[in-house]
């Protein structure tokens, strides 16, 4: 059973990996830089909960709280830096 | 064709079990809060946070990032192959999401040791406390998920085949949790400071 879904994630998942890391090179200032950070992360997270543990088969419930945890999460960490 | 087939779509029965999931909750908060106070603590030191970020090692955070999310899709795939009934693939696959796992820990253990030897220890300042806590807390989830991981990976390779399918996503659901407090710690701690 070929599939290569998964591996398009995978790719998807190094590929703003390594971009999460440029940033940090990059003369952006912290708060710009921290906003790009998170929204990378949370690309990172979904793709990881959504594709790899199938939440995207799963109730709208659970894809809800995820997704709230998540931009929960990165929002208050946003507000604190 | 998938031969097997689960009821996801029912509230009660997300992909790896409700039970595991309400940990996975329990976990992502309990990390998600100690990065806010972590957050909250820089506010105080902030010169001492960035310095001491700075001695990080971001190459060794970033390999083990490679390193997770890898494991990760060998894990998605071996769960493929054994809703598949191809038993022998998903053997291979668990074989190589433990290799990821085992890799992470080989680099974990270089980057503390590295740590250690420059006297970068739990008391050196704030931000090395939460980095050893939360990172020791992080290696202790991948070292039992490891553990969860060979038990089923010795129970595959029996002669009668004796997991079931809601074990092995259990288990693969556990195995990408570590994932996810990875992608919590990884920019946090690594980058942003």
């Amino acid at each position: 059973m070929k599939n290569p879904k998964y591996f398009k994630v995978l790719v998807s998942l190094l590929i703003l990996t390594i971009l999460s890391a440029f940033v940090v090179r990059l003369n952006i200032g912290l708060k710009a830089a921290s906003a790009i950070i998170l929204a990378l992360f949370m690309l990172k997270f979904l793709g990881v909960a959504f594709y790899f543990m199938e939440l995207k088969k799963a109730h709208v419930f659970w894809k809800s709280a995820v997704i709230i945890f998540v931009l929960l999460f990165s929002t208050i960490i946003l507000v604190g830096l | 064709m998938d031969l097997v087939k689960t009821d996801s779509k029912n509230i009660y029965y997300p992909p790896g079990g409700i039970l595991l999931w309400v940990i996975i909750f329990l976990e992502l908060f309990t990390f998600g809060m100690a990065l806010v106070a972590m957050v909250i603590y820089s506010k105080d030191e902030p010169k001492i946070f960035h310095n001491s970020r700075l001695l990080l090692n971001t190459t060794f955070g970033l390999a083990n990032t490679v390193f997770l999310l890898t494991s990760g899709f060998f894990m998605a795939k071996s769960v493929q192959s054994f809703k598949a009934n191809n038993s022998k693939k998903s053997s291979l696959y668990l074989k190589l999401t433990m290799l990821g796992g085992f890799f992470f820990l080989l680099l974990k253990s270089i980057e503390y040791y590295e740590k250690i030897a420059v006297g970068l220890s739990i008391g050196y300042n704030t931000f090395f406390t939460f980095y050893w806590m939360l990172t020791l807390f992080h290696v202790i989830h991948v070292i039992v998920g490891l553990v969860i991981l060979s038990s089923v990976y010795f129970s595959l390779n029996k002669k009668n085949k004796s997991v079931a399918l809601e074990d092995f996503e259990a288990s693969a659901t556990f195995w990408h949790l570590c994932d996810l407090i990875w992608l919590l710690l990884f920019p946090l701690i690594y980058l942003i400071f």
